[in-house]
């Protein structure tokens, strides 16, 4: 009978060993690495590595296709102290997964080396009807749900592009969303603004819009920023986000955020619209051109028609 | 509500997001067209030789919204007319 040492030392051998600041490093390059958390879901819940899927060791032979259909993809298990995962490391070569990395020290010395984890709290049965018709799209699944309620956007506007795009955001469970917008609704803004209605007219949109989001989905939490973005504020404020969402009406404030992402490092999802004709483009720093490869300087004033 | 999607996705990392790629939208016409957008090597910015390394070409000029509902036309290279919150 072998022992436990045994097994381990048998998989030692064929399994290569990884440590965290290794993996990080994989994950950050954006290699298409599939990273299996191999603990329980108790476990996995109370903090994982993102972004981890979670198959416990025991339904790992079962459910491994579904994660990893080529035999060639790279593949990186951990558990909270790196046995466990791998013993599950040396099952999937055994399968014929060919490249299998076991994180060296699991989880907790992930951890303890200061790398960032996640905590997911479940979601309640209201959480859970809501967002179903996200559970039945393969993409998005209860995984991405969770990580859109941990997600942080920042709208630069809420006016006709900012609208929409908030109410959207909201519904589908954005978590966190600032909405910066320094105006008040004016009456001959609701034929397209849809985020405000008749009873806000004179009130400032952030506060109109905040009720409006709060209203339509609860779980959003709106922060409110009453004021218009400048050269001042710009890096302190987009520093809080994940993403940010230009719906400016001006090429300042355009040039001034393109500038501002960049430098910070945030994707800006970008658009424009002008009487029928709009436009859409991301801006995604070092992966894409930025708003001054295509129009390198703003337009002169005189230019611009209003 | 393009917008709204290409988030999702970026967030999510799913997809094709509009990453180097316009998409401009004619209502009128209801058409849809997609320009391929490159890096410029000689962008100002996320160049190779970038002369903005900080927000300093903001100051100086009129206060950022003082034009607030007042930049909605594109420069004259644009492939297709433009902006307007």
């Amino acid at each position: 009978m072998k022992t436990l040492k045994e097994m381990l030392a048998e998989a030692r051998q064929v399994v290569p060993e990884q440590g965290p600041a290794d993996v990080k490093k994989r994950i950050d390059a954006g290699e298409p690495l599939v990273l299996i958390d191999v603990r329980d879901p108790d476990e996995y819940r109370d903090g994982f590595i993102e972004p981890a899927t979670n198959i416990s060791r025991g339904f790992l032979e079962f459910r491994i296709g579904g994660a990893a259909s080529d035999p060639t993809t790279p593949i990186v298990l951990y558990c909270q102290s790196g046995l466990r995962s791998m013993l599950a490391s040396k099952v999937l070569k055994d399968l014929g997964y060919e490249n299998v990395t076991n994180l060296q020290g699991g989880f907790q010395k992930w951890a303890q080396s200061g790398l960032p984890v996640v905590k997911d709290r479940p979601m309640n049965a209201d959480q859970i009807q809501r967002y179903s018709r996200h559970f039945l799209l393969s993409q998005v699944g209860e995984k991405g749900q969770r990580k859109l309620l941990r997600s942080k956007v920042l709208l630069i506007g809420a006016g006709g592009l900012g609208s929409p795009t908030a109410l959207y955001l909201a519904a589908a469970g954005v978590g966190t969303m600032g909405l910066m917008d320094g105006d008040v609704v004016d009456l001959s803004n609701l034929q397209r603004q849809i985020l405000h209605n008749t009873p806000n007219v004179g009130r400032p949109k952030v506060e109109s819009g905040t009720e409006m989001i709060r209203a339509l989905n609860p779980d959003v939490n709106v922060i409110p920023l009453p004021t218009r973005i400048t050269v001042d504020n710009v890096m302190d404020i987009i520093k809080d986000y994940d993403l940010v969402i230009d719906g400016s009406d001006n090429f300042d404030t355009r040039y001034l955020m393109n500038d501002a992402c960049y430098l910070a490092g945030k994707t800006n999802v970008h658009g424009s619209i002008f009487q029928f004709e709009g436009m859409a483009t991301v801006l995604a720093p070092n992966q894409g051109p930025c708003y001054r490869c295509l129009y390198p300087t703003p337009p002169p004033p005189g230019l611009v028609p209003s | 509500m393009i917008q709204a999607t290409e988030a999702i996705k970026v967030l999510l990392g799913i997809g094709e997001p509009l990453i180097g790629r316009l998409l401009t939208y004619d209502a009128l016409g209801m058409r849809f067209r997609e320009v391929k957008l490159r890096r410029d090597p000689k962008c100002p910015l996320c160049g190779e030789h970038p002369t903005i390394t900080d927000l300093s070409i903001h100051r100086g000029a009129a206060d950022a919204c003082a034009v607030s509902d007042n930049g909605h036309a594109a420069p004259a290279e644009a492939p297709a007319a433009t902006p307007r919150g």
